[in-house]
């Protein structure tokens, strides 16, 4: 049987692969305050959507656009072909929230608030048992369904509030950096759940400043920065545009010891044309032939009476993408 | 899935409402004995400290009735204010803690949150307010016009607090901020109990607060349950109300305007702040 969504698309005339159509949003804040400047995107059905961005460059703003808790200033939004403006019950009925803070009534118990989440929704009356036991042990916090959520671990609290965004099945869940705060065990475990509802068909635009996170989990991604998107594409297309491998050199020594090894490496043929960089620690050469001739570097390096105490040749990840695009890295 | 995207109807998300409220307050009957503990010490300290003093002037004016059934009405309005206070304070908890923001993205319809909350807040202040009036028949109240009469204050004391519920929800969404909410709505509690006819009747009171009492919902609130006890008109010579039916139904106006106002702001908060 058709559902309300695809039907109401068709009779709109638009395409049924997208789930989130965005085209020129502008939001500006009563202050006057532009905090999203003409942002284009379209979020495919099924697609695990990252929308990445520093502080302060607009993400959480346009998350709450979509979710209908904010009117846009200017342009179209719609969500399961629905127009955020004109048509915002139908678009809350069918999306997921997940706030960037934890959001669980702490007076609840966890099966409570996974139940009062599920009479929101209208979920019918029969169907809410089977529910709440299979989110709760998706969320693994079936052992303490009866325990007051404020008496939960951090953790288990994110858990309980992503299970809470989740009991009516929505076809698109937002998740706003739903693992700020966690620690790696607790990021792991909601990577897995958030992979598992994906797997499953459900379209999913997340908000991060991990870009390991976006790496592992986004088919899709995209920047932006003071508002408007620079870059976009698929995690690995992002990677590759990164181009050539890095040789990160470890040093012992002061900043002259880096300074002076940085030097060397432009005065050696074979990286004098390469992108070649002081760190925190030691240098590091990006280039064609980094693997090729890294051995003359170090060598170099060593008759040269600096110390070498690593060295590592690796592909670009996306904070050196988006460190070369931004000049800044994201956390 | 159609039956999945629907959602409820305004009375379910009303009830979904009302149940949530009424659990947090059943987990929490901390809240529910605080609001009570100002005005039962009212109670004692007036009636041991004002008892015989104040027992002259009141039978003055209302010839026949014990300071103990005077001052019960007045105690009832205090509970209803202080128990309104914690609605908003309620209300400003799932603001802070974001629950106010993810209902606002769920289909739930803002008006039918704040309906249900409130439905909550009434019931529990039909608790706190039959708590005081066993302890007030407990001091030596008498209610001459019996179980009706009872049932009749407990009515008159919810009726009363509506406006104050609306004005601390009010409250709420404008400072989003719990300090301030319960600063504002606890400072104005005592100049509103004392510049009425709760504590001696209107025409004892001094000549300046006179007008101020006259036009002060405590006021009506009083003389209704009053009356209601002793089984007759004693309603003070109020401008706009000369039986207790009458003042009843100018409560019930003040607590349409405060829920208009107290609807107004919530809608204001739950539509955007940009340009």
């Amino acid at each position: 049987m058709m559902c309300d969504i695809e039907r109401r698309k068709q009779v709109e005339g638009e395409s049924t692969d997208s789930a989130i159509d965005v085209r020129g949003l502008r939001v500006t804040y009563a202050d006057g305050t532009t905090a999203v400047d003409g942002i284009d995107m379209t979020v495919r059905k099924g697609e695990f959507f990252g929308y990445l961005g520093p502080n302060g460059a607009g993400k959480t703003t346009t998350i709450k656009v979509l979710a209908t808790l904010l009117t846009p200033s200017d342009g179209e939004v719609r969500v399961n072909g629905f127009n955020v403006r004109t048509d915002s019950r139908n678009v809350r009925k069918s999306i997921g929230y997940m706030a960037q803070e934890t959001v669980v009534d702490p007076e609840l118990t966890v099966e409570e608030n996974v139940r009062f989440a599920c009479e929101t929704y209208g979920v019918p009356r029969d169907e809410r048992g089977r529910r709440i036991s299979t989110l709760l042990s998706l969320v693994d916090l079936a052992d303490v369904a009866d325990k007051p959520a404020d008496k939960l671990s951090g953790g288990m609290q994110k858990r309980l509030d992503a299970a809470t965004a989740l009991v009516h099945e929505p076809p698109v869940v937002f998740l706003d950096e739903p693992t700020t705060g966690l620690d790696p065990e607790g990021r792991d475990r909601l990577w897995d759940y958030f992979q598992r509802i994906n797997d499953q068909g459900t379209t999913i635009v997340l908000t991060t400043q991990y870009l390991e996170e976006a790496d592992k989990l986004c088919d899709r991604l995209v920047l932006v920065q003071d508002g408007s998107v620079i870059v976009k594409g698929s995690p690995n297309d992002l990677k590759g545009r990164g181009g050539d491998e890095i040789l990160d050199v470890e040093l012992t020594g002061d900043q002259s010891a880096r300074r002076r090894a940085a030097e060397i490496a432009r005065d050696l043929g074979p990286f004098n044309s390469n992108a070649i960089e002081e760190t925190d620690n030691g240098i590091s050469v990006t280039g064609n032939s980094v693997r090729e001739h890294g051995t003359m570097l170090l060598v170099t390096l060593d008759e040269a009476g600096i110390s070498v105490v690593g060295f590592d040749i690796r592909k670009p990840t996306l904070d050196d993408v988006f460190l070369a695009v931004t000049g800044e890295g994201l956390a | 899935m159609t039956d999945e995207l629907s959602g409820n109807s305004f009375g379910g998300d009303v009830v979904v409402n009302t149940k949530r409220w009424g659990l947090k307050a059943i987990r929490n009957p901390f809240v529910l004995a605080v609001s009570l503990i100002q005005p039962l010490v009212f109670l004692v300290l007036f009636l041991t400290v004002f008892g015989n003093v104040a027992g002259t002037a009141v039978n003055d004016t209302i010839p026949g009735i014990s300071y103990e059934s005077f001052l019960l009405p007045a105690i009832i309005m205090q509970v209803a204010l202080a128990s309104a206070v914690s609605s908003g304070v309620g209300l400003v908890n799932d603001i802070e803690t974001g629950m106010f923001e993810k209902i606002l993205a769920s289909p739930m319809r803002p008006s039918a949150m704040l309906l249900g909350k409130i439905i909550a807040d009434f019931a529990r202040i039909v608790v706190q307010i039959a708590i005081v009036v066993v302890i007030g028949l407990l001091l030596g109240t008498q209610i001459k016009t019996g179980t009706l009469g009872i049932l009749g204050v407990v009515g008159v004391g919810v009726v009363f607090s509506g406006w104050y519920l609306a004005f601390s929800n009010a409250l709420a969404v404008l400072t989003e901020d719990q300090e301030s909410t319960t600063l504002v709505a606890n400072l104005l509690q005592l100049p509103l109990l004392f510049l009425s006819s709760s504590f001696l009747p209107v025409n004892a009171l001094p000549e300046w607060i006179r007008p101020v009492a006259l036009v002060n919902p405590v006021t009506y609130g009083v003389d209704v349950a009053r009356s209601i006890i002793l089984g007759r008109n004693v309603v003070s010579d109020l401008p706009l109300a000369n039986s207790p039916l009458e003042a009843l139904l100018i409560l019930f106006v003040f607590d349409f305007l405060f829920a208009v106002a107290g609807i107004f702001f919530l809608l204001t908060r739950t539509r955007s702040d940009v340009q």
